[in-house]
């Protein structure tokens, strides 16, 4: 790739603007699902920009006592990583803009560099309690982190390779929700709570998801994280969407695919009453990760008798 | 060069107040209220009413807010802590006061624990009146504001939903 | 056992303690106690279980009597008797406290004191309770000399740390009502994730109000008291219309009654899917907030339809009602109602079956029966753990003794009770309200009253959504109260959740207030985590969030 055309992929498109902007069509579509599931209208589809932009536009109030670097570098340091991963990523249903091997190990780290970020911001709070909220956040990420990732482990097992590509490749001829449903299933799941985590903003009333994390920032410093999250929902979704739901092949067919599943996300949300999650994260690690490591292992051992 | 500088300037105003006046994100502050006014507010939530049609959100953290949506009567108590909210949060900041407690201090007025007017604490942008006043009176009140940032100015008078302005 | 029984067993226990008794009204004994006397007076109506301690009026009888005035009323069935105290009128008179034997009298006792200046020798916690922190000391706002000008603000004094040691301290922001913030009222003493203690201290709403209606008349009373809350707006205008007209001793049409019970009904049915969409987004579950809170709006639709009103229906005068039932309200009514009651019935059915929901709320704040006793809960919270206590049974007031209600308790006495027992409630209100609209009775809905009120004492109570709510009214003959006291059901229930609070987890407190259905100053406060060397504060929101998360519940 040349110098030129490399910039104009990294700033235009597939990601920077372009990648920004999917990213508020998914916020939007899952805002305006959970409200539909609420019985209510939901948000305009230009609210997420509207909320960006004002953002972006209001004054940053630093609080005493904290450190400069810290507070201003993060929101920054979280929003490279998001879109960094994106990179690598099947976004908008072409093929990844970079790719080598190993690069599914990387993405899935700078995914999970936004989360860390966040609560290396609520440390820096000054606030003590910021720094509970920041524990217990990055405690849950824990939780969720590791069935997800075994989940996505799955299908590249069968396709034999760690490279995005060449396993995105593999889905299409093999749809691997119904070869592996478990995995499916705890794919959508980890992937629900790696973007619940804080701060995923909730369309309704008040809902502080981050017990004090983000509380301090304003303005600018939001406004990136915000970009971040959605930019993350996106990249996830089309990691889940090309791994399980039969690779990238048609654009447009690979976007109502990812829509479907925030759908499925938004339904999850509303009806969380109904469903029988498991409640307590200790129960998550052990089911969430058990299941998808059984999922593992039965695929080694398929492997090994076909091979 | 200077106009095409004046034009870029105000291009970017005019995208800078339509953002803003199409996300204002409220957080609400009881200052001694019946809660009559403050289950109205919250019932302009539910799917109702609805005002995530607007692209108003309650918020928990002053710092995220752009209206600062106030009730009752300002006890002693309150006051400080009222005053300590409206400075944590970031310009440009509105306030909007709901119901005749806040606007006068309503049926409590003359009781000895009270300061009365919120606008003796806070520089109020909106009167919403009303004991309580209706949620839809309430979402007009708060989108006649909005009516007012969009054009620039910040109301000169009080606001009263329902009656035609003249300004 | 009959109220007249009951009062002649009352005289029997406190005869030895007795300097004189009275007899102001059918169901009432007035008996005048010696303050040294006054903790062996209690201590013998509560061996022998006479009644529960509802409210302690403090008074200032004047400059010409020169005295003080502390009333103990206390509660059995329809019957009250009520041990006056008289204090000399100084600047701090001493009476013994009786918290040791009725712990929710600690929060009457530190009333006492700061409003009336009334020093009560022992009490847990004299710290104040109501009035600012910037309140100047040895001003008591009750005293009839008290002038508006003698409360200007002063320095705080600074708060006293309360005795704990090494433990850390968390002051959450109180109950419901989302996204308010407001500093530090409630202490709970933490060690690790287990609290071991629990205080409290309100005043973010108190306004007053009680000195207030002595400064206004009787009629313009009844628009105050209605703000008093905005949620059970009904009850307290019909507590105060009631203690009137029984002290000018004036009937009210039955149509009347009947259409204020109607309204109550229908306030009840509100309040309790406020209160269900409330506890919902405390646990997490904002669908099931917005939900009820839908359905609610039919009732607020009918409220309004009847009354002109969503909020603060004002619908009693005081001799009747304002507005009437006709054809077509009774028709409005039935449609809402076989709307609402198959709507309740599915809440009933999620509150008691839904998985996620029963892990925050199913063996939470278990209280038994002899707790509920021993910590005066009052409304719901008391029913759940199996306490037959209901004003609406025990000194059924108004139209109830025609239209009687039957009372729903539950063994279990934990949170999943609690939410039982309020939606059964609402089926039960619901048939109620059909009764009384299919056989009102015919006649006026409000009758003459006089403008001067004949000097007399009272005593009203009435069961709102949340409890027993108990009214003192005092008249001099003239246009306004000589003293009114108030006394709101969350009040006592305080005591039920700060004592139950122990031994559970923090995650665990957002459920555990929101289950007795806070009311009264319901503003959300602060949490201080206080370690040996620093305090951090914790919003509402975020104690909330963290209840959340513990339980690994998203939406």
């Amino acid at each position: 790739m040349t110098t030129f055309t490399a910039l104009l992929s990294l700033m235009f498109f597939p990601a920077g603007i372009t990648l920004i902007l999917s990213g508020m069509l998914y916020e939007w579509a899952d805002r305006k699902l959970v409200a539909r599931f609420q019985n209510r209208v939901g948000p305009r589809w230009f609210q997420p920009l509207a909320d960006t932009i004002k953002l972006l536009t209001k004054e940053e109030i630093k609080p005493q006592g904290l450190n400069s670097l810290l507070f201003y570098g993060l929101p920054v340091v979280a929003l490279t990583g998001a879109l960094t991963a994106a990179l690598y990523a099947p976004i908008l249903g072409l093929a990844p803009v970079y790719s080598f091997p190993g690069d599914l190990i990387v993405t899935l780290y700078l995914l999970s560099l936004l989360t860390m970020c966040t609560g290396l911001a609520g440390w820096n709070g000054s606030s003590r309690f910021s720094l509970i909220g920041a524990t217990r956040s990055l405690t849950q990420l824990f939780a969720y982190e590791a069935p997800f990732l075994l989940a996505l482990l799955g299908p590249a097992m069968a396709a034999n390779s760690w490279v995005i590509k060449d396993v995105s490749a593999y889905a299409e001829s093999h749809w691997m929700v119904f070869t592996q449903p478990v995995g499916f299933v705890i794919a959508l799941i980890g992937l629900m709570g790696k973007l619940e985590l804080p701060p995923f903003d909730a369309p309704e009333a008040e809902t502080e998801i981050v017990a004090g994390a983000l509380t301090e920032y304003s303005g600018r410093g939001l406004a990136l994280f915000h970009i971040g999250k959605s930019v993350e929902l996106v990249v996830a979704v089309s990691l889940v969407t090309a791994f399980y739901l039969g690779g990238i092949g048609n654009p447009l067919l690979f976007l109502v695919k990812t829509l479907m599943i925030v759908f499925l996300m938004a339904m999850l949300q509303a009806m969380l009453t109904r469903l029988r999650i498991d409640q307590t994260v200790g129960m998550w690690w052990r089911f969430g990760a058990l299941l998808a490591l059984l999922q593992i292992l039965v695929l080694v051992l398929l492997k090994g008798w076909l091979a | 060069m200077n106009i095409q500088q004046n034009y870029i300037n105000q291009l970017m105003e005019k995208i800078t107040t339509w953002a803003r006046v199409n996300s204002p994100w409220a957080i609400h502050f009881n200052s001694g209220s019946c809660n009559g006014c403050d289950i109205e507010i919250l019932a302009t939530l539910t799917p109702r009413y609805d005002v995530e049609r607007f692209g108003i959100k309650l918020r928990g953290s002053p710092r995220h807010a752009d209206v600062l949506i106030c009730t009752g009567p300002v006890t002693r108590q309150a006051r400080e802590r009222l005053l300590r909210t409206y400075e944590q949060m970031p310009e440009p900041k509105f306030v909007v006061a709901v119901g005749s407690c806040g606007i006068s201090g309503g049926v409590f007025q003359g009781c000895y624990n009270i300061v009365g007017h919120i606008d003796e604490v806070l520089p109020v942008d909106a009167f919403i009146p009303g004991c309580p006043p209706r949620p839809e009176a309430i979402i007009d009140g708060i989108v006649k504001l909005l009516v007012h940032i969009q054009s620039g100015t910040r109301p000169a008078v009080t606001i009263k939903p329902g009656v035609q302005e003249t300004a | 056992m009959t109220t007249d029984t009951d009062l002649q067993r009352a005289g029997e226990i406190l005869a030895p303690f007795a300097k004189g008794t009275n007899n102001p009204e059918t169901n009432r004994l007035d008996v005048q106690i010696a303050a040294s006397d006054l903790p062996n007076a209690v201590s013998a109506l509560t061996d022998a279980s006479w009644g529960f301690l509802s409210a302690i009026t403090g008074m200032d009888l004047g400059a010409e009597a020169n005295e003080l005035e502390a009333l103990y009323h206390f509660c059995e069935g329809a019957a009250v008797t009520t041990l006056r105290v008289h204090l000399p009128r100084v600047d701090c008179p001493e009476i013994p406290s009786i918290s040791d034997k009725i712990p929710v009298a600690s929060f009457f006792e530190r009333e006492l004191g700061e409003m009336l200046g009334v020093k009560v020798v022992g009490t847990p916690d004299p710290s104040r309770l109501f009035l600012p922190d910037d309140w100047p000391a040895g001003v008591y706002p009750l005293r009839q000399d008290f002038k508006l000008e003698q409360a200007a603000s002063v320095e705080p004094e600074k708060t006293p740390e309360p005795g704990k040691v090494g433990n850390k301290f968390i002051i959450p922001i109180g109950p419901q009502h989302p996204a308010l913030k407001e500093p530090g009222h409630f202490e709970f003493a933490v060690d690790g994730e287990i609290i071991t203690g629990a205080r409290m201290r309100l005043g973010y709403v108190h306004r007053g109000i009680e000195k207030a209606t002595e400064e206004r008349n009787w009629i313009q009373n009844l628009y105050l008291l209605e703000r008093i809350c905005g949620i059970c707006s009904h009850t307290h205008t019909s507590a105060y219309s009631q203690g009137v007209e029984q002290l000018a001793q004036v009937e009210v049409p039955q149509r009347a009654l009947a259409i204020r019970e109607l309204v109550a009904g229908l306030e009840r049915i509100h309040s309790h899917l406020l209160w269900l969409g409330i506890s919902a987004h405390e646990a997490g579950f904002d669908t099931l907030f917005m939900y009820s809170w839908r359905d609610r709006e039919t009732v607020m639709n009918l409220l309004e339809e009847i009354t002109g009103n969503r909020v603060n229906y004002s619908i009693c005068l005081l001799g009747g009602v304002k507005q009437d039932i006709n054809a077509e309200h009774s028709a409005s009514i039935h449609k809402a109602l076989d709307y609402l009651e198959e709507r309740i019935r599915y809440y009933l059915h999620i509150v008691t079956s839904d998985t996620s929901f029963l892990q925050r709320t199913r063996g939470i704040g278990t209280m038994s029966l002899e707790e509920a006793k021993r910590f005066g809960a009052l409304g719901p919270t008391a029913r759940a753990s199996g306490l037959k206590r209901d004003v609406r049974l025990d000194a059924p007031y108004g139209a109830y003794k025609r239209y009687p209600v039957s009372i729903i308790t539950d063994e279990r006495g934990d949170l999943e009770a609690r939410f039982a027992v309020r939606m059964k409630e609402l089926l039960v209100t619901c048939f109620t309200i059909r009764t009384i609209v299919d056989n009102m009775p015919a006649g006026e809905i409000a009758t003459r009253f006089p403008r001067k009120i004949p000097a007399g004492e009272t005593v009203s109570r009435v069961e709102a959504p949340r409890g027993e709510v108990f009214y003192y009214i005092k008249s001099g003959g003239g246009e306004s109260p000589v003293r009114l006291k108030i006394r709101t059901p969350s009040l006592c229930n305080w005591t039920s959740v700060l004592n139950k609070a122990v031994g559970h987890q923090l995650a665990d407190v957002p459920m555990l207030i929101a289950g007795m259905d806070p009311c009264f100053s319901c503003n959300d406060r602060m949490v201080t985590v206080r370690r040996k060397n620093d305090s951090h504060t914790m919003t509402w929101s975020e104690l909330r969030e963290y209840g959340i998360k513990k339980y690994g519940q998203g939406r």
